[in-house]
This record gives C-alpha cells, structure tokens and sequence, in this order.
C-alpha cells in the first residue's frame, strides 16, 4: 500500500487533536493552578496603577460572573471548549462592541502571509545551503562560501530585527521601520499599496530567514552526510550516473524527508519567534495583538489569539503529515511480500 | 567469526577507532571548547562583577539621565557603560541582570532534561502502552508554539521571581529530551553489550547508568545545551514583552524598558544594544557548543570536516603514479589489476589497506577474492570500481579494462565506463537500493545515462531484466522496502547485467541472506555469467561457497595477495600457509560456514614488519620470512603463491646478502 491509509490518517487526526487539546488546556488550567485568579490580578494591577480602587470586592465578584469564574472549574471547562469549538471567545474588553474573533481574524492575513513567505524562504535556502555543504563534489569556492551563511544562526530573530531596525531604518532610511503599510497608501489591490506593503515586509521577513536558515542547513549538511555513506548513493555513483542526478535524486530526495519532519515540528518555534518579531517591528499581525491584548489586559481576545495560533500551528503540521506518505513510501507500509 | 576474537577494524572504516587515544579524544572539540568558554566568561563577568561594581547603582534615580558611555562625548566616569532615561547605571544593570538569565535558562533545562530521562527510558524499556502514551504526548507538545501558552500563562500569573519562570519554562523543555532518550534507548537495546548485561541479570536501572548512559553522553550534552539556549530565549521573550519579572532586572526587561522608552530612535543606543550583545555572545556559545557536542555524537560529521580539512591542507592529490604495463603478456584478460596500492590517510598514521595487489580476470571466468574482514579485499573491490571512500586513495597502480586505466579517467570519461563495462553486485542489497524510489526507476537510470532508448523500448528491457533473475513483472513498480532480502538481490543482479558489462564485482553478494536464498542468490549469478559470458570478480569470506561458485581463487591477507590457484588445485593442494589454514578451518566442503581462523591480525596495518606479511602467525617461518618480502612468483602450473617456502634457494639467498 501506498499513499494515505485510512489509518494513517486517522492516527494524524488523532494526534491533531490531541496538540489542539493539550495547547488549549494548558491556557486553561495553568492560570487556575496558580495562587490568586486573573479577575484579582487584574483588578489588582488596575489598583496598582490608579493607586487605590472604590469596592475592589465587588468588582472583582462582578467580574467573576461575568467571566463565569465563580462556577466550578469542570463547568468552566466545558464552557471553555464550546468556546473554542465555535470559534466563539465573546467581545473583546478593550474595543468593546468589537468580537474578540473579529480582532483576531483582522490579524490573521498579515501573520500568516508574513510567516510563509518567511518559512518558505528560510526553508529552502537553508535546504539547498545544507545540501551542498554536505556533499563530496561541491565545488571548494563553494565550500568556503557557504558556511559564512551560517553567520547569524544563533540570534534570536528579534534581537537582530532590533538591530536592522536601528541600521536600515533610523541610521540608513532606506525601509520603514514599522507597521504593515503607511497610512497615506488606500489598502486595497492597487500597485501603491502593494509596493508599500512589501516594503514594510522586508525588514521583519529578512530578520526571521536570515536567523533561521542556517539551523535548517546545518540539519540537512548533517543528513546529507548521512546519505553519503549510504550505499545506494555508492551504487549510483557506480552506475555512471551524471552528478546532479546523483546530487538531486539520490543525495537531497532521501535526505530532505527527515528535514521535512524537523520543519513540522519546528514550526511551533518559528511561530513563537515571530510573534516578538511582530512586537518589534508592530507588525499588525497576531503576535502583536496578542502582545496589545494583553498589556490593555483583554482577557478574551488573549484567550482567542492563543487558541487561533495554537490551532493553525497544529493545522500546519497536520497538512505536512497528510503530505509526507506521498513523499516517503514507507511511512505507511504495513506487509513485507515474500 | 568467533566471539572475542581480536580483529582489527575493517581498512575501510577506519574511522571507527577514532578518539581512543587520549590525546585525540572526541571532547576536545574546537567549537565545543570555544562555545564552553565563551559561556564560561558570560558567566564569570556576572559573578564577579558585584565585587567590582556597586550594583545599588541598578535602580532608579541613581545617576543623571541618559548619560553616553565614558568613551563617547559627555560620558562620565563614574558610570563607563553610560546611564538610562531613569538614571539607572548600564554596566551595573548589566552585571545583576546577565546571571539571571542564565539561571533561568539552566534550571528549565535541567528540570526539562530529568524529565525527560525519566520519561524517554520509560518509553524506551518498559515500551507498549506506556511507550505510545508517552511518545504520543511528547511529540504532540514538541510542536504547540511555546512562547504563546507563555505568553496567555505570564499574563494571568505574575511572575515574580526568575524561579517560578524556570518552572513555567521548564513544561516546554521536556518533550526534546524524551524523544532523545527514547530513541537511543531504542537503538542501544540493541547493542550486543547492553544485550550481555541483561542476559547477565542486571536492573534496568543499572543498565540504564551504566551500559547506557556513557553512550548517550554527547547527545544529552548537545540536547542540554539546545535546551538551555531555547529557555533563555523563551525567558528572555516574555522579559522582551514585559511579562517577566519586573522587579529583578534582566537582559530582557532592560530591552523592554528600551523599546516601550522608544531607545532606538532617540538614538540611546548604549541602553539597547548592551544587553542585545550579551544575549547574542550567549546564544552564540552554546550554539557553539552544541554544535561541536552534535559532532562528538556523531562521528561521520566529524569525520567528513576532518576529511575536507585533509584534503585542503595537503592541496591538489598528487597524480597517481604510472604503472608500466608489464603484464601484458596475460592475454584474454577482461580485467587487469596492476601493482594497486591503496592507503588511508587517518590521523593516526596512514594504513595500507592494499600493498601491490596484482592479479587479472579472464574472459569468461569467476575469480574468487578471499580472506578474512579487514584484509582489504572490500578496498580492492572499490579501488577497481573507482570509489575508494576518502580519507582512503589509490596511490599507486592501474586497473585496466580493454587497454584502458580507470585509475587515471576521471568525470565524463569515467562515467562512460562505468557500468557499461564495469557493474557492480553490493553488498548489502538491503541498502543498495534507494528506499523512496521506484525500481523502475533506479533500473531506468542506470540503463539512460548510458543510452538514448524509449520509453516503451526501455520498460521492455526492464521487465526481460527481472525476468532473466526469476522476478515477477510487477516488480518493477514496487519501492525496495516491499520486496524480500533475496528479491531485492536479484534485482541488484538484474541491473549489474543491464548494459552487459564486461566485467561484474560481487562484493560478498549472498552475505546477509540466509542459507536458502543465499542458494538461489548463487544459482541466479551463475545463470547469468553462463548465459552472457561475463567475467566476475566474485568477493567473500565463504571459502565453501567459492569452492562452489569461482574459476580461480585469489587469497588476501593483510593487504597482500599471497596466493593465486585454479580452484581445485588450490584446495587440493593450498601452497601458502594462510590459504592452508583457511581451508584446514572448513569443517566440510559441503557445508558452508565463514572463515573460522583462530587468530586475527597480528601486525598493525600502519606499519607492516619487514619480509613476510604472514610471518607473525606462520608455522614455517625463517630467517629469510623476517628479512625480506617474498614475491608473488607461479610455483605451480597456473598456481602463484608468495612463500620462501617454495623457494629452494632461498638459503643461498640470504647467505649472499650476508657476504
Ligand atoms: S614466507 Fe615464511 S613466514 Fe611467510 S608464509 Fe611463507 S613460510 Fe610463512
């Protein structure tokens, strides 16, 4: 059997599910877990800064229904998750009349837009930079150029946005520092504002490839490695065969598929680095809501932003499950004949 | 082999015995060093610093505002690293913040790491159930995005010590460390010395510390030290955000009070760019460090670098060196292999995995290449093919098919050759397939990179291919891992005689196939070289099965032909003493067992005694045997052997050379 299998896609569903639970519930019961509530934490840093508040008891007790928090902790839940299941988090606390979804999904576009196109680039660069690193035949030029592509591989995406900011944006001015678009372009499908937008994209795309490519090429240099001891890449090599098939079809073919696994489960990462890459460069996206949400401490578009991420996350690896039985014929394999 | 016989590596992985010597061990890894070190001062500059420095000078108010560092215009000495929009002295800040961080970053990850322990080796041992609960929960958590549960948990819980963070932290630094575990319990279970102590009755515990444990050192180590790097930056995130602690500084509260104090464009760049630097010189030394742990765990990176740095540092590869053709009298040769020399360049010496091999293969004939693991027979086999494996090189030496040296073709020239007249049988079928693709596919290529044929043209030859080895016509659409041990042999067969070579290397083909298909194997090799008269150089350890399958038997030992024979002469009447020996150690010719030698090498390969290779575990050894070589000289109709003692005058000989 090749390709999907019924229970292959039952066991990925299966798993889908369970991140999406176990993300959610960990929003969940953590806070509850620990010492005090959110309703008297916040009430009690909105007394800190305004100094003193009038019926501090019995707003927080207002609040607490208002929440459902005085119910008990098991109904709590199941309300919980037929929030989550609706797509259905209540308004918003800080733009009220506003539905928390609809913040959310206002934000949704710029995020993922942002982060494919920067998952996708990294990805592949650092793909095809790792293979050549790993291979006997690159050429020795290459070879002494390449590694310096692994230059800002341990920075943290945002701390070097921080610092293309400060160098491209304020002391060269060549791109805008912030934002997604300036506001005297129309959003709209017009050339202006497309130009403008991708201006803006630049600098936070650059931040996050730059940093995170050379993890995924020194990844596949090591499986490329790997691939070269193999002994089919031995056998193709005495088969005549020219060197880019046996560098395409033999080398990078065996070798990418783990890469492509690491990608799935290195995609939780990538999206926690870029929600600091969107607080630095206030990129509208929903990293950066989610940081507004909770300095204006709205609680319920906290609550919806998470579980969208934690949801499209788990989609993302989902979909690259489905993908992989086409890639790799053994996945789902069952009988050897004989 | 016998068990706890002495063998010494096989010549062609010499890498195996790397880093037992104490001077070349595997820890002294230069980027591991230099990544520990860097952490090391990190570290050093934030213990020692409050001897140095009054760290009261951290909190607000304590100088004037928004002071440059000394060395800029308007500096004041009493505050080197310049003060803040609160006055707030940098380098004093910098020096109570920096031991913080790192705090937070070991206590997650080592919280995360002993989790992780636990639950991978109770994965691994116990398995079952308990092995896809857990599995299934650490895989599902590897992949929830951290920093956001981060975040939605910061935001309701003040966090007020660096403590309580680690604690928070450390629920995303356990699943990397359980899949580690796990996965190398998995495979060292299978590791014949874990295997020995529990037959021998020892707990999983005791096997877990200590059969285990010294294994998976260096990737625990390099686990660590990923994960101590991912806590500080998962730390250092929600310090960014201003949901850290707030009342202890921290490289990261010291960014955010930067940002939200809008530090970049009013140009304090001494109040953002310090703690940026200190972050990033920590990052970059664990990076460091774990990758140079990644290459102490595995041996193949760090054999590859070291390679790459061989080569470069010894330029160019100096040309082979011509050989004249001085055997050209052997007519009806198919293959001639010429005074072969080839050497691993190690870095603990060069050894000589052949030392002037000669020997040709007639039209039409099986030559037998025998001798124990490690003589270099497997080298001698991948010489001819052109693919010695760096850090190996032929030095010196020809091999030529028609005429013509593949020593000295190189890039198109020798593609062209390849396979269309010289093919190869692996030896390891199992692996000589590429496992994600087709067989079509991997037949096709083989045919197409040396002919411009159809496709319907090139499907036909597929097929009539499987079917000469005896395989079913829908072969050709499955992927290797769906065909048995003996069918994926065949078809390594089918595709050796797809061009019709004029010559095939068998390398031990029937090796790790049981006994029954290991006899269609041999039964499906011997149709085919009668039916397309090709000749055969067949490799093996198997004298019974040679004994069956070859014309001529070449005996190797330690790098050195010492015995060449028709095969019934050679085993009616074994000339050399190691040829006798291996035929003495068959129980009968009948049944085929491997080489059953009581004793292994006995020299070191690097540096082979004078006079005879075999001297050290010879019967008849003389003088003459310790003072010099003896050749490779036809003793016998057709029988070449590399013995004084079928030299009568070899008493003469060294009397003369005493004179
Ligand atoms: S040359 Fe001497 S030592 Fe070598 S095999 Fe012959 S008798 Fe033995």
């Amino acid at each position: 059997m090749r390709g999907l299998t019924k229970e292959y896609v039952l066991q990925r569903f299966l798993m889908y599910l369970l991140t999406i639970w176990l993300g959610s519930t960990l929003i969940f019961v953590i806070p509850r877990l620990a010492p005090g509530d959110p309703v008297s934490e916040m009430v009690g840093r909105l007394s800190l800064d305004a100094g003193y508040i009038e019926n501090a008891d019995k707003l927080i007790a207002s609040w607490k229904a208002r929440f459902g928090l005085d119910a008990p902790i098991h109904v709590q839940y199941f309300r919980y998750w037929g929030n989550v299941f609706r797509l259905n988090f209540g308004y918003s606390l800080s733009h009220f009349p506003t539905e928390a979804w609809s913040m959310v999904s206002r934000a949704l576009p710029w995020s993922l837009g942002l982060l494919t196109v920067a998952t996708v680039l990294s990805f592949s660069i650092g793909v095809t930079v790792g293979s050549l690193m790993g291979w006997r035949r690159t050429p020795r030029w290459l070879q002494m150029i390449l590694p310096s592509s692994l230059a800002f591989t341990a920075i943290p995406y945002f701390m070097f946005g921080i610092m293309l900011i400060y160098l491209v944006a304020f002391e060269l001015d060549w791109l805008p520092a912030t934002g997604a678009y300036s506001r005297r372009v129309d959003p709209g499908w017009n050339l202006p504002f497309i130009k403008n937008m991708l201006s803006h994209a630049i600098l936070p795309v650059v931040s996050i490839v730059l940093t995170s490519m050379g993890g995924w090429a020194l990844g596949m240099r090591g499986l490329m490695i790997s691939v070269n001891n193999e002994d089919y890449f031995l056998l193709a090599q005495v088969k005549g065969l020219s060197p880019a098939r046996i560098f395409f079809r033999y080398g990078v073919r065996n070798a990418i598929l783990p890469a492509l696994t690491a990608l799935a489960l290195g995609l939780g990462g990538l999206i926690s680095g870029s929600i600091l890459v969107e607080f630095i460069f206030a990129y509208p996206g929903t990293g950066y809501t989610l940081y507004q949400a909770i300095i204006s401490q709205d609680y319920t578009v906290t609550q919806a932003i998470a579980n969208l991420i934690i949801l499209v996350t788990a989609t993302s690896v989902f979909l690259l499950d489905l993908l992989y039985p086409f890639i790799d014929p053994r996945i789902t394999y069952k009988r050897t004949m004989r | 082999m016998a068990v706890g016989q002495r063998t010494p590596d096989d010549a062609s992985a010499p890498a195996q015995g790397w880093g037992l010597n104490t001077w070349d061990s595997p820890w002294l890894n230069f980027k591991f060093l230099l990544g520990a070190g860097i952490v090391l001062l990190i570290l050093l500059f934030g213990l020692v610093g409050p001897f140095f420095w009054d760290t009261d000078l951290a909190y607000t108010g304590a100088g004037p505002l928004n002071k440059p560092p000394v060395w800029a215009e308007g500096g004041l000495p009493e505050h080197p690293l310049g003060t803040e929009s609160n006055g707030r002295d940098m380098l004093a800040q910098l020096i109570l913040a920096t031991p913080s961080s790192l705090k937070v970053g070991f206590l997650a990850a080592i919280i995360g790491m002993g989790i992780g322990m636990a639950l991978g080796s109770v994965a691994g041992y116990v398995g079952g159930w308990w092995d896809h609960v857990i599995r299934t929960l650490s895989d599902s958590a590897v992949t929830i995005p951290a920093l956001v549960v981060l975040v939605v948990i910061a935001s309701y819980v003040q966090m007020t010590d660096t403590t309580a963070m680690a604690l928070i932290l450390a629920l995303f630094a356990w699943p990397g460390p359980t899949r580690l575990v796990r996965s190398q319990v998995l495979t060292l279970r299978e590791r014949s010395y874990v295997r020995m102590a529990h037959l021998s009755g020892a707990s999983a515990l005791e096997i877990m510390f200590v059969e285990m444990l010294p294994n998976m050192l260096p990737w625990l180590a390099a686990s660590l030290t990923g994960g101590i790097s991912a806590a500080i930056l998962g730390a250092t995130g929600l310090e960014v955000l201003g949901l850290g602690p707030t009342r202890v500084p921290s490289l990261g509260l010291i960014i955010n009070q930067a940002t939200t104090n809008a530090a970049l464009v009013r140009g304090l760049v001494w109040w953002w760019l310090p703690p940026i630097i200190i972050l990033m010189v920590i990052f970059v030394g664990f990076f460091l460090m774990t990758i140079g742990l990644d290459e102490i765990a595995n041996p193949r990176i760090r054999q590859f670098s070291s390679t790459r740095r061989e080569r470069t540092a010894a330029g160019e590869l100096p040309p082979v060196e011509p050989v004249e053709d001085g055997t050209a009298g052997e007519e009806e040769a198919a293959l001639e292999v010429d005074d072969l020399h080839v050497h691993y360049f190690t870095p603990r010496g060069e050894v000589i995995a052949a030392n002037g091999v000669n020997f040709s293969v007639r039209k039409g004939e099986i030559l037998g290449l025998v001798g124990e693991s490690g003589c270099g027979k497997t080298t001698v086999a991948m010489a001819i093919l052109q693919v010695v494996q760096p850090p190996g090189r032929i030095v010196q030496g020809a091999v030529r098919i028609e005429e013509r040296d593949l020593v000295s073709l190189s890039g198109r020239d020798l593609r062209r050759v390849r396979w269309r007249d010289l093919a190869l049988v692996p030896q390891g079928a199992m692996n000589s397939l590429n496992p994600v693709t087709p067989i079509r596919e991997q037949m096709a290529d083989a045919i197409l990179a040396h002919e411009n044929i159809g496709r319907a043209e090139l499907e036909q030859r597929i097929l009539n291919l499987l079917n000469d080895v005896g395989l079913p016509e829908r072969v050709i659409d499955m992927f290797p891992h769906e065909l048995s041990g003996g069918m994926k042999q065949r078809v390594c067969i089918a595709m050796s005689i797809a061009l019709n070579p004029q010559v095939i290397i068998a390398d031990e083909p029937t090796s790790a196939l049981d006994v029954v298909v290991q006899r269609v194997v041999a039964q499906t090799l011997l149709e085919v070289k009668e039916r397309l008269g090709v000749s055969m150089v067949m490799i093996g350890h198997d004298m019974g099965l040679q004994a069956q399958l070859v014309d001529r038997i070449a005996v190797m030992y330690a790098g050195n032909l010492v015995e060449v024979a028709p095969v019934e002469s050679a085993f009616a009447e074994p000339l050399h003493p190691y040829t006798q020996l291996l035929i003495e150690s068959i129980p009968s010719i009948r049944e085929r067992k491997p080489l059953n030698v009581t004793e292994g090498l006995t020299h070191d390969l690097r540096d082979p005694p004078p006079g005879c290779i075999f001297q050290f575990r010879c019967k008849h050894v003389e003088r003459i045997c310790r003072e010099r070589r003896p050749e490779l000289v036809e003793r016998d109709d057709d029988h070449l052997v590399a013995c004084w003692l079928y030299e009568p005058e070899r008493h003469s000989l060294i009397e003369l050379e005493e004179a």
